[in-house]
């Protein structure tokens, strides 16, 4: 167990080491048009650093609150939904148009138009990954050798012979998650509708391009905060599953499987979770490095 | 819809209320065909959002239009401009573009503005 927790810790600590190179990388071109509506963008950037700012001290709070590793597995949510908090707050405190002339493009806005799709996709792929492994951890769990609902995984060696493994991933964890978790894919949805419906900061072209850079960019931040709400959990689930099943003395060759694979998913939502912090963390970058030049 | 998006505007001053004038823009393009049949007008609450003014007035323009047989709304597929909406033929099109240069042109006869003034407006209305 000590040396898949290391290997893991490892695969993070190299994830953060490129992740700080590449934030600090000099020269990458910054999003949007030259005319962004500073104030419109000041606006929600401050609320999103806000949101973002909040999330690590309620996250690093939940982390030191839970008992038995289950504030750790509630932390990453936690940070989740206060970060679309803050975007929410953001979108929705932007003054509308006043004056005696308005003007309005006429034009159908869509989440899908603003969503990132590769990121968009690892992350939904990643939020059913973590629903099919809690549903089968939480239908497999027993209790622990204490008593404790949901925290133990039980294999039948022979007849009269069963061994116990944990921690496992049961109840005892994944319901609180499953809530959390609920609520921040909820936040999400409500928190993209936010920033489709805010209203445009002008009709002339420059500036309608510049605002769709800020929508876009909002929709990054909203992405990247899904995918850290879903990638830790999903992170923590495999490796103490993948811990648990590889304790098992007499488990058969395909748990044996199991486990390993559950410790490559593990990699993957690290990965996944790198990915998420740099959006999270430099939006604007991240998106003008992945679009074509317009 | 083809090429760069039409503006719609309101005058909040105006005598003639927001949704007439709504109604009477977003007519004017499915006539002109700027807005095809098929085509998809905005949310009501996304264009109430971006004009500054309440849901029900952008509802009450798009139930106008409905009314005529312009646009047709489904629930979960917005409201569409509908594949039987008349539209303007080249010469009712100059008939319109005559009849509303002409009112402009005596609006601002009555305020006293020479030749020179009212083609200086037109050519700045036209940059903005």
């Amino acid at each position: 167990m000590e040396g898949v927790l290391g290997l893991v810790a490892g695969m993070c600590l190299l994830a953060g080491v490129a992740l700080a190179r590449w934030l600090v990388q000099p020269g990458a071109p910054e999003g949007g048009p030259p005319a962004v509506p500073a104030a419109v963008a000041r606006h929600t950037a401050r609320w999103r650093w806000g949101g973002v700012i909040t999330g690590l001290a309620v996250g690093g709070a939940a982390a030191g609150s839970g008992a038995l590793g289950r504030g750790f597995l509630l932390a990453a949510p936690v940070f989740g939904l206060c970060v679309l908090t803050g975007v929410v707050a953001g979108e929705l405190t932007v003054r509308p148009p006043g004056g005696r002339t308005r003007a309005a493009v006429l034009e159908v806005r869509r989440v899908r138009d603003y969503l990132p799709r590769r990121l968009t996709a690892a992350v939904l792929g990643a939020a059913a990954a973590l629903a099919c492994l809690a549903a089968v951890t939480t239908a497999t769990a027993v209790p622990d050798d204490l008593g404790r609902a949901g925290r133990g995984v039980q294999l039948a060696c022979g007849p009269g012979l069963v061994q116990t493994s944990g921690p496992w991933a049961g109840s005892f964890y994944t319901l609180p998650l499953a809530v959390l978790v609920a609520a921040g894919l909820v936040a999400a949805g409500g928190a993209l509708r936010a920033v489709v419906g805010r209203a445009r900061t002008g009709t002339d072209p420059a500036t309608v391009a510049a605002d769709d850079a800020l929508r876009r960019r909002a929709a990054w931040t909203v992405t990247g905060a899904c995918g850290i709400l879903v990638a830790v959990p999903l992170a923590g689930l495999c490796v103490v599953s993948a811990g648990a099943v590889l304790s098992l003395f007499c488990r058969p060759a395909w748990v044996t499987v199991a486990g390993w694979a559950l410790l490559a998913l593990a990699g993957a939502a690290v990965a996944l979770l790198s990915w998420c912090a740099a959006v999270l963390l430099a939006p604007g970058r991240v998106a003008a490095a992945a679009l074509p030049a317009r | 819809m083809s090429g760069q998006a039409p503006l719609l505007r309101v005058d909040t001053g105006d005598p003639t209320p927001p949704y007439e004038q709504l109604r009477r823009q977003l007519a004017g393009l499915i006539g002109s065909g700027t807005l095809a049949p098929g085509d998809r007008l905005p949310p009501l609450r996304q264009l109430a959002t971006d004009l500054g003014l309440a849901v029900g007035t952008v509802a009450r323009a798009y139930r106008e239009l409905e009314s005529a047989g312009l646009v047709s709304s489904r629930r979960g597929g917005g409201t569409r401009v509908t594949t039987d909406a008349p539209a303007l033929s080249d010469a009712d099109r100059q008939r319109l573009l005559h009849q509303h240069a002409s009112a402009f042109v005596q609006q601002a006869a009555l305020l006293g503005a020479s030749e020179q003034q009212i083609l200086g407006a037109i050519s700045q209305a036209l940059a903005t």
